[in-house]
């Protein structure tokens, strides 16, 4: 083959190849930031039906791939689209037939939705995506849930066939960057609501939560969903003591299962009872206190030093504040909890601040990844070219190698190997640079 | 050959000290997986620099000082691999692993050129008296440890103020505490019975009337009074730091009653 007919076959393996130019990147969706709930719960799509939208999506005009995020607080449309054009008439186009796909999908006017949308494409989209996944754009940042609802949805989309090479490689690369995020910086590690800070303070006193036991005093909603999050994380036994001993066995039958013990207490043996529990959730709207000092020194005597967590929900509070004394008894009132939760926040927020640096970083490597990738079919065949003219002339001296022992035939072999390959070097390296270039204009 | 070894263990002790800043502080998993296979490997030959300097010693048993130190160092690596294996904390590694790496230095590139000559017959039970003398004072300094990082994590608490993540809950320091302490019971028992029953064959009746001999056994009394009043009282925080500094205190005062000894001193000129 000579020069000629190669620089045409590279040439048309590179016009051949799916290039950044052939397929675009879309990403389409609202989320609570531009979105109300109203707007919405009409878009969202519960996860049975996630795989028949998603095959609808995908049958769209011009998709090539697609994935479909949806969750409580965002909708989104990640697309390959094919780019049939010059990119200015194309983009109008795009976002119509998306819109038409949420139209004729959700049967919700598109003048509903197009105030609310945001679009992202190529670079922009991926970025996004490495935001969402990283819970970068969550309400609450740092949540831990929307990288498997991402997880959820690729596996959906993987199913029905809607993800092959392109958005397959973006999505692994996505669930690197969120895992490396959540390895690299703190931004999940502090808690922002009331019972997970409550329940994170229980783990600073007692380590493990299993086989603990809570006493809830008083029936209100926020110890019921404290008391949850202690069981959730171990709490074996659940006491519950109400001044109505009828809605004392309710709340106490809300929590029964087959791990957990549950045990309404009469108001009356609450001071002879509360020594059995390692955490006290108080919530009633008694006008005094319930607990005081000497309550919490004579509860320790009790427990020979074993610590007591008490958490005051309370308006007014419960619990004497001078208990917090007592060695061994921790006491938190609401103000407390609400001050941890905050600060946590506030970490969140300066941890965010890394995560997007890391974000950028990625977004810049998978951008170049996905360009140099360009070249690989071209770069392909001048290797195999190369490799075809190494083995031709070493046939054609055959004879003359003939007397060669293996060790000196494999010396030759590796020495036209390593020959070829420091030819082929510039001219990889340019063609690789080249396909950059084009793609980068 | 021994030397070489040791230098290698104090070198991984080090690459360990650093590496468990960021993953106890940080909570950074990457840089655990460098601490304790640092610390694993650090033992390791530590444990073959040891093996070969008691074979090279025969019936010389190198008392240096700091030999004795760096065999300290070698239990204290031990006592946080086991606290490790057993709570999956590395937070005391911040504290102990510096200590195993300074108390390797010395010996490792200055080695001490004092040794006591023994009967043969002697030199392992010799070596056993005193190494099970110096796990039940780790036993004792972990305990310690423990226990001052429960009254830092308790103030923290106590005061509202945010908890370092970093310390380990409550009851996991007081179980370490309590635990190193009940390793600690038989170790000093042991180790005492043993040096007894040396001295006993060696020296006579005679030694036990050394002051630092009784002071010994008085060291052990008190050990056995701290135990049973932290279990029976349910002793934690500051108390228990101030009972556990006291028998820390007495434990040094044993130790430096070397200098006042006239028959437990093998490195006296």
């Amino acid at each position: 083959m000579n020069q000629s007919k190669l620089q045409s076959r590279i040439q048309s393996r590179l016009q051949s190849t799916p290039a950044a130019g052939h397929v675009r990147l879309v990403l389409l969706g609202i989320n609570h930031n531009t979105a109300p709930i109203e707007v919405r719960e009409r878009l969202a799509i519960p996860s049975t039906r996630l795989a028949d939208a998603t095959r609808t999506l995908l049958h769209q005009p011009g998709i090539r791939e697609g994935l479909i995020l949806s969750t409580c607080n965002r909708v989104e449309l990640l697309t390959l689209q094919e780019d049939a054009g010059e990119a200015s008439s194309i983009q109008p186009q795009t976002k119509a037939d998306l819109l038409r796909f949420l139209h004729e999908y959700f049967a919700v006017p598109p003048i509903d939705i197009q105030p609310h949308l945001y679009e992202f494409r190529e670079r922009e989209a991926v970025r996004h995506l490495f935001r969402v996944a990283s819970s970068l754009d969550s309400m609450v940042v740092g949540e831990p849930q929307i990288l498997g609802q991402v997880k959820e949805s690729y596996t959906i989309a993987r199913e029905v066939g809607a993800v092959s090479t392109h958005l397959e490689s973006l999505l692994q690369r996505t669930f690197t960057v969120a895992k490396k995020i959540r390895s690299e910086t703190q931004i999940g590690s502090s808690s922002v609501s009331i019972a997970s800070v409550a329940v994170d303070l229980a783990r600073k006193i007692f380590g493990s939560l299993q086989g603990k036991t809570v006493l809830l005093v008083g029936a209100g909603k926020m110890s019921e969903l404290a008391a949850r999050h202690l069981i959730e994380h171990g709490a074996s036994s659940i006491l519950v003591s109400n001044r109505t001993q009828s809605r004392a066995e309710k709340l106490a039958a809300v929590f029964a299962s087959p791990t957990v013990h549950t045990e309404a207490i009469p108001f009356e043996a609450l001071y002879e009872q509360t020594p059995r529990a390692d955490i006290v959730i108080t919530s009633t709207g008694a006008p005094q206190k319930i607990f005081g000092r000497s309550h919490g020194q004579h509860f320790l005597q009790r427990r020979r030093n074993r610590p007591m967590f008490f958490i005051d929900i309370a308006v007014p509070r419960d619990v004497d504040p001078r208990m917090n004394k007592v060695e061994g008894c921790f006491v938190y009132d609401i103000d407390d909890l609400q001050q941890a939760a905050a600060a946590n926040l506030a970490d969140r927020s300066r941890e965010a601040a890394a995560a997007e640096t890391i974000v950028s970083r990625e977004v810049d490597k998978y951008h170049e990844r996905l360009q140099s990738r360009d070249a690989v079919p071209a770069i392909k065949v001048l290797q195999q070219q190369a490799e075809a003219i190494r083995e031709t002339e070493l046939a054609r001296s055959q004879s003359k190698l003939a007397g060669l022992t293996p060790q000196q035939r494999e010396a030759v072999e590796s020495l036209t190997r390593s020959l070829t390959a420091k030819l082929l070097h510039p001219q990889l390296t340019a063609l690789r640079e080249s396909t950059r270039s084009k793609n980068t204009e | 050959m021994s030397l070489l070894w040791l230098r290698v263990a104090v070198l991984l002790y080090g690459i360990a000290a650093l590496a468990v800043l960021p993953a106890a502080l940080y909570d950074r998993p990457r840089w655990r997986h460098i601490a304790i296979p640092a610390t694993i490997a650090g033992v390791l030959f530590h444990f073959v620099s040891l093996a070969e300097m008691l074979n090279a010693a025969h019936h010389r048993l190198p008392v240096d000082t700091h030999e004795t130190q760096s065999l300290l160092g070698l239990i204290l690596a031990l006592a946080f691999l086991m606290v490790y294996w057993r709570y999956k904390t590395v937070s005391l590694g911040v504290f102990l692993l510096p200590v195993c790496f300074l108390f390797g230095l010395v010996p490792a590139f200055h080695p001490g050129q004092e040794s006591t000559a023994f009967p043969m017959v002697h030199i392992g039970w010799i070596f056993l008296h005193v190494a099970l003398l110096l796990a039940a004072y780790a036993a004792l300094v972990l305990s310690l440890l423990a226990s001052l990082l429960y009254l830092i994590q308790e103030r923290r608490l106590k005061q509202k103020s945010p908890t370092l993540p970093w310390l380990p809950a409550l009851e996991t320091t007081d179980q370490i505490a309590q635990r190193a302490l009940l390793f600690g019971l038989p170790c000093m028992t042991a180790g005492l019975l043993i040096g007894s029953l040396i001295a006993q064959a060696t020296v006579g009746a005679s030694y036990f009337r050394d002051p630092k001999i009784l002071l010994a056994f008085a060291m052990w009394l008190v050990y056995i009074a701290m135990i049973h009043i932290r279990r029976i009282a349910g002793l934690r925080g500051r108390r228990a730091v101030y009972l556990s500094s006291f028998v820390f205190f007495l434990v040094l005062a044993v130790w430096a009653a070397n200098q006042l000894s006239a028959v437990h001193r093998f490195n006296a000129p």
